[in-house]
């Protein structure tokens, strides 16, 4: 499983309705890009990092394995900012770029820990049926939750082919890896294929007429976590406007 | 190459979205259309996005000793031509956001622009012009995905400089700092998924070929429907 899905299963936070999670996390990231960086960033960054260690209750080892390496892009986003081209020599370090970068990777960093807010405590299958209500047409809907369902069985069988091939020696010259890799190019191509005609069949069976009917658990929207949002959010952009420098 | 979230500032990530929606609303209407004249091309049309998703999972080899992965837009676009691609793909790098933290929801525009729009659609138009031109699945397969991936890195070149212009030498002087940034690992990293993704359609014309005429990659034969038919009893008995 990916960290993220089985946090967002595993977490506090799961009964609740995914729109109060989205009015929370997103109203978060949206100010992160509204707000002056300093201290704005540090701010909202600061207040996703408490809700989804605290009151979610995301173990902070599951928190450090899915944002390793969303941060090690980060950090190497920053790289083009620190040097300059053209001139004498061609390419050379510019320091003069330093606070813009440190600036951007103040804002990725924020953004990103509130889009994990949102993705570590939101199942994609709560989620998908109720976009619909946003105008999303169903039939988008239903290739966004079959592409979910069928996606953990691919990795799956990609992890058991690589498994395989390795155990065979195929990774062990470039000709033989680029071997393998077709193989498992392949491979998946042939499964997710055969995967979906077997659904196929299955559905035609028990009476398909077109539309994926899911049981979509009914969950109630709180309007006190609502109204606690709003307030948090106000109280986030009160304190960054008193804080900014003038 | 994902623009990671919170990277670009808001006016530009709204911009990027505003131009990526007709692609993707194009496709989304294609989808609708295709799902209600056929309601079986839904469980493949699902099939062709979690394909499109872990396609970026496979880890190429790259000279520099590290791992990358392919973009997957030259073979997805081949396969499923572009308008699909466009829905499939900002599925796809949705998914990737909510489920790898890869990619953000703000950059999501700008990244379907990149990937899910200019990739797949220089990739076809190479690919339909290799072939019409005379050349064979092969070759107009390697062009298609090498191309496809030099495209989606050119694009998020131009997003990132227009973000970030240089402090000397402006938007002009930035893209090509991103440009060379990426040109030192893009072009062997394109060369490598153009010989990879040739490898998975060699390898799939072998074992897959009904597939591929479905999808019209492959010509359909003569009399289609009493070979079918046939296979079709066979595996029925």
């Amino acid at each position: 499983m990916l960290p993220l899905d089985a946090a967002a299963y595993t977490n506090r936070w799961r009964p609740r309705h995914p729109g109060e999670k989205a009015l929370l996390s997103l109203g978060l990231l949206v100010l992160t890009l509204v707000l002056p960086t300093w201290p704005g960033a540090a701010i909202t960054g600061g207040v996703a990092l408490v809700l989804v260690l605290g009151p979610a209750g995301l173990p902070p080892r599951a928190l450090w394995r899915a944002v390793r390496v969303p941060l090690g892009f980060v950090v190497t986003g920053m790289l083009p900012l620190l040097v300059a081209v053209g001139g004498d020599p061609w390419l050379r370090w510019e320091p003069a770029g330093l606070p813009q970068a440190a600036q951007l990777a103040g804002r990725a960093t924020a953004a990103l820990l509130c889009l994990l807010l949102f993705a570590a405590t939101t199942p994609l299958a709560d989620l998908l049926p109720r976009l619909n209500r946003l105008g999303v047409p169903p039939a988008v809907t239903e290739v966004a939750a079959l592409t979910y369902r069928f996606l953990f069985l691919l990795l799956e069988s990609l992890r058991a082919v690589r498994d395989a091939q390795a155990g065979r020696l195929g990774f062990r010259t470039w000709r033989t890896s680029y071997r393998s890799l077709s193989g498992q190019g392949a491979a998946v191509f042939v499964r997710a294929f055969d995967r979906a005609r077997r659904l196929e069949q299955g559905l035609a069976s028990r009476g398909y007429t077109g539309s994926l009917r899911v049981q979509v658990a009914a969950r109630e929207l709180s309007p006190a976590f609502v109204a606690a949002t709003c307030l948090l959010l106000a109280a986030v952009v009160a304190a960054t406007l008193l804080l900014a420098p003038r | 190459m994902h623009i990671a979230e919170g990277y670009l500032p808001p006016l530009h990530a709204a911009a990027w979205a505003v131009a990526s929606a007709p692609f993707v609303v194009h496709g989304a209407r294609a989808v609708v259309h295709q799902v209600r004249t056929d309601p079986d091309s839904k469980l493949l049309l699902g099939a062709a996005g979690a394909f499109s998703f872990v396609l970026s999972a496979l880890k190429i080899p790259s000279v520099t000793g590290s791992c990358s992965h392919p973009t997957g837009t030259g073979l997805g676009a081949v396969l499923f031509r572009p308008p699909v691609m466009a829905l499939l793909g900002t599925i796809v790098l949705f998914f990737q956001a909510v489920l790898l933290a890869h990619g953000g929801l703000t950059t999501l525009g700008a990244n379907v622009f990149s990937m899910a729009v200019v990739g797949p659609w220089v990739a076809y138009g190479t690919y339909r012009l290799v072939r019409r031109a005379g050349g064979g699945l092969g070759v107009g397969v390697f062009l298609a995905a090498a191309l496809g991936d030099l495209a989606t890195y050119c694009v998020t070149s131009v997003q990132l400089a227009l973000a970030f212009p240089d402090a000397a030498s402006g938007v002009g002087g930035a893209m090509l700092k991103f440009g060379s940034i990426f040109a030192i690992t893009q072009i062997p990293l394109a060369v490598s998924e153009g010989l990879l993704t040739l490898l998975v359609v060699r390898l799939l014309v072998r074992v897959s070929p009904d597939e591929l005429r479905r999808l019209g990659v492959l010509p359909t034969p003569p009399a289609p429907s009493a070979t079918g038919e046939s296979t079709a009893k066979e595996v029925g008995a």
